[in-house]
């Protein structure tokens, strides 16, 4: 057949076309055909290229920003010794969560994480839960399917990454990395960033890793700011931050990118220095004007530090230079719904629907924008298409739970019934929708029943302040006084400000006073 | 004031009529407001409801992270089920 392309070129063709998968199977063919050894012959410059070809496809295929990446397992958060001040003042550290400061809406309006923090408009992989403050806290948390991390980051989704990467290949690993000669690839510059990146995402090696970014950065003699940045890198993912922050400092002396200013930031956020990571995000700022991903930096921190104003002007700034930011859209859509502006929130998602975002939560999330914006003939429809594209239970939990709030608003008592009974057979550690449902329950007069949802809502979720308050108020009113006193005051701990819960705690008090 | 309002935005023949209904109605129902004497409110607890929940879009990286996390867990499974077929069929 003349008609047959070079497989070599072909292979070419299929990485750049994003075929990741075809692009390492003809390497592999090529590679078997002409003499193959672990290490690619020097005499054969084409079997070179295949080998390292294949190596950057395979990488390729589970490449993760690692600006993005951050999981914290529990080891590292309770055995932290990085933070500089175990008790940090207030404003300066993102372990407490801090009353809101800048009037953002209060607990009683906005929804919080597990570690007081409001619910943010975006998931990232390091937002999925907030770091608790104690020991105490971070063993409490109940572990639902839902919300269980990893016991270190070690055991966690890197490692699992890697070994899945070595499963699909039946016949053991591409590459034998324990029978690699660094120095040798240490000499040759090209092959060894390749090389360095299918071991630091694709095996997740990260040790030999470093091996070989040290070798590298020896062998150009210190002055290739590229290595600089990988061991930085390699040190970040070993736990070991000051080193890493020195090599990111001395890398952005030799050439300024907008990278290394993100990598550095993020070893000041695992040191707990919020304010360090945006003075760095600012200098950044003055080498890089108007760099969405530092504005946005700077405003992930601020939401984290519970400064919400100062968040949303970032995003707003984000959004002057990058219209088409999904995150700062989210974000100021969800706050805009949180403080009492569903319209302007319904533009907000409606926008992120023109520019083809098209899931379960923004169908959900359009759905009550439109519902408490009185736009009631979208909010079914929105629901029906948020419940068809739900692509597992707990998402389908959660919509049923929003359903159920529509239900409760036009007054269908059954209705908001049924809707949270469907919350709870989709998830069944749906805390908000137990104390919801024990509200109901507790409306048609069924104590009992009612006091056993409120328990299971306040044991899947102790951080949330309604169960807890709920309980106090229905033991108050069948004169279990003793216990009344024991939720309110967990109540009064879950949100310090609430008036009623005082008001309860002051009035028992003053009965026991009595007695 | 307001009924003046209310005649301007009226359609302009049904102006008299509608103005005449309107003061029948109010000198049924007069407003009370009274200026003297005590204001009370009895303040019940009421129990409150969990707040609707806005879910968080995810981010494109995190969406990898799962499709990946589910592809090697399908092939983790893929790979058992073989296991298991080659021991029944031995």
């Amino acid at each position: 057949m003349g008609s047959e392309m070079e497989p070599l070129l072909l292979a070419w063709s299929y990485f750049r076309r994003r075929k990741f998968q075809l692009c390492a199977d003809l390497c592999t063919q090529v590679l078997e055909k002409s003499p193959y050894d672990q290490e690619p012959d020097p005499e054969l410059p084409v079997s070179q290229a295949a080998w390292i070809l294949k190596a950057r496809a395979l990488t390729e295929m589970v490449y993760v920003d690692e600006v993005d990446v951050d999981q914290e397992g529990i080891a590292e958060m309770i055995l932290d010794e990085n933070a500089i001040a175990q008790v940090p003042r207030p404003g300066t550290s993102l372990k407490l969560p801090g009353t809101s400061q800048s009037g953002g809406p209060s607990q009683a309006v906005r929804p919080v994480t597990q570690a007081g923090r409001p619910i943010t408009g975006y998931l990232r992989p390091s937002t999925q839960s907030g770091r608790p403050g104690t020991m105490e806290q971070a063993i409490k948390a109940p572990r639902t399917a839902y919300t269980a991390r990893p016991i270190t980051s070690s055991s966690g989704r890197f490692v699992r990454l890697g070994t899945a990467s070595m499963l699909t290949s039946p016949d053991g690993p591409f590459i034998n990395l324990s029978r690699l000669n660094l120095t040798k690839y240490s000499q040759k510059p090209k092959l060894a960033k390749a090389l360095f990146e299918y071991i630091f995402h694709h095996e997740n090696d990260v040790k030999t890793a470093l091996d070989l970014a040290a070798l590298s950065t020896e062998h150009s003699q210190y002055k290739d700011w590229w290595w600089k940045v990988q061991i930085g890198k390699c040190y970040y993912r070993l736990g070991m931050y000051r080193e890493a922050e020195k090599q990111f400092k001395s890398a952005l002396k030799q050439q300024e990118m907008v990278d290394t200013f993100l990598y550095l930031a993020k070893v000041y956020i695992a040191l707990d220095q919020p304010v360090t990571a945006l003075n760095l995000f600012k200098q950044g700022l003055d080498k890089f004007p108007g760099e969405v991903t530092l504005l946005c930096g700077i405003a992930r921190i601020y939401e984290e530090m519970n400064n919400i104003s100062s968040a949303t002007e970032y995003y707003k700034e984000v959004l002057k230079q990058d219209n088409t930011h999904v995150e700062a859209i989210a974000c100021i859509g969800s706050n805009h719904f949180y403080s009492d502006q569903p319209e302007i929130a319904l533009r907000f998602y409606r926008r992120l629907l023109q520019m083809g975002v098209y899931n379960c939560q923004l169908f959900n999330n359009l759905g009550l924008c439109c519902f408490y914006a009185q736009q009631y003939d979208m909010t079914l429809t929105s629901f029906e298409r948020a419940l068809s594209l739900a692509e597992n239970e707990e998402e389908t939990a959660d919509v049923w739970y929003n359903l159920g709030h529509v239900a409760v608003g036009i007054g269908d008592t059954n209705l908001a019934h049924q809707c949270f009974r469907l919350a709870l057979v989709n998830n069944n550690h749906h805390a908000e929708a137990y104390n919801n449902l024990a509200v109901l329950e507790m409306r048609q007069g069924h104590v009992e029943q009612a006091r056993a949802l409120l328990q299971t809502a306040s044991s899947l979720a102790p951080h949330m302040y309604e169960p807890h308050f709920n309980f106090a108020t229905i033991s108050d009113k069948i004169g279990d006084l003793q216990r009344s006193y024991a939720a309110a005051q967990k109540s009064e701990a879950a949100f310090p400000d609430h008036v009623d819960t005082q008001h309860l705690i002051k009035q028992l008090k003053q009965h026991f006073a009595m007695l | 004031v307001p009924e003046a309002a209310a005649g301007r935005l009226g359609p302009p023949g049904k102006n008299v009529s509608n103005n005449s209904k309107m003061a029948e109605v109010k000198s049924m129902f007069r407003e009370v407001l009274p200026k003297q004497g005590q204001l009370s409110v009895e303040d019940v607890t009421t129990m409150v409801l969990c707040k609707p929940k806005l879910l968080p879009l995810k981010s494109l990286t995190l969406e990898k992270l799962e499709k990946m996390q589910q592809a090697a867990q399908d092939t983790v499974r893929q790979q058992e089920m073989a296991e298991k077929q080659r021991q029944i069929t031995h």
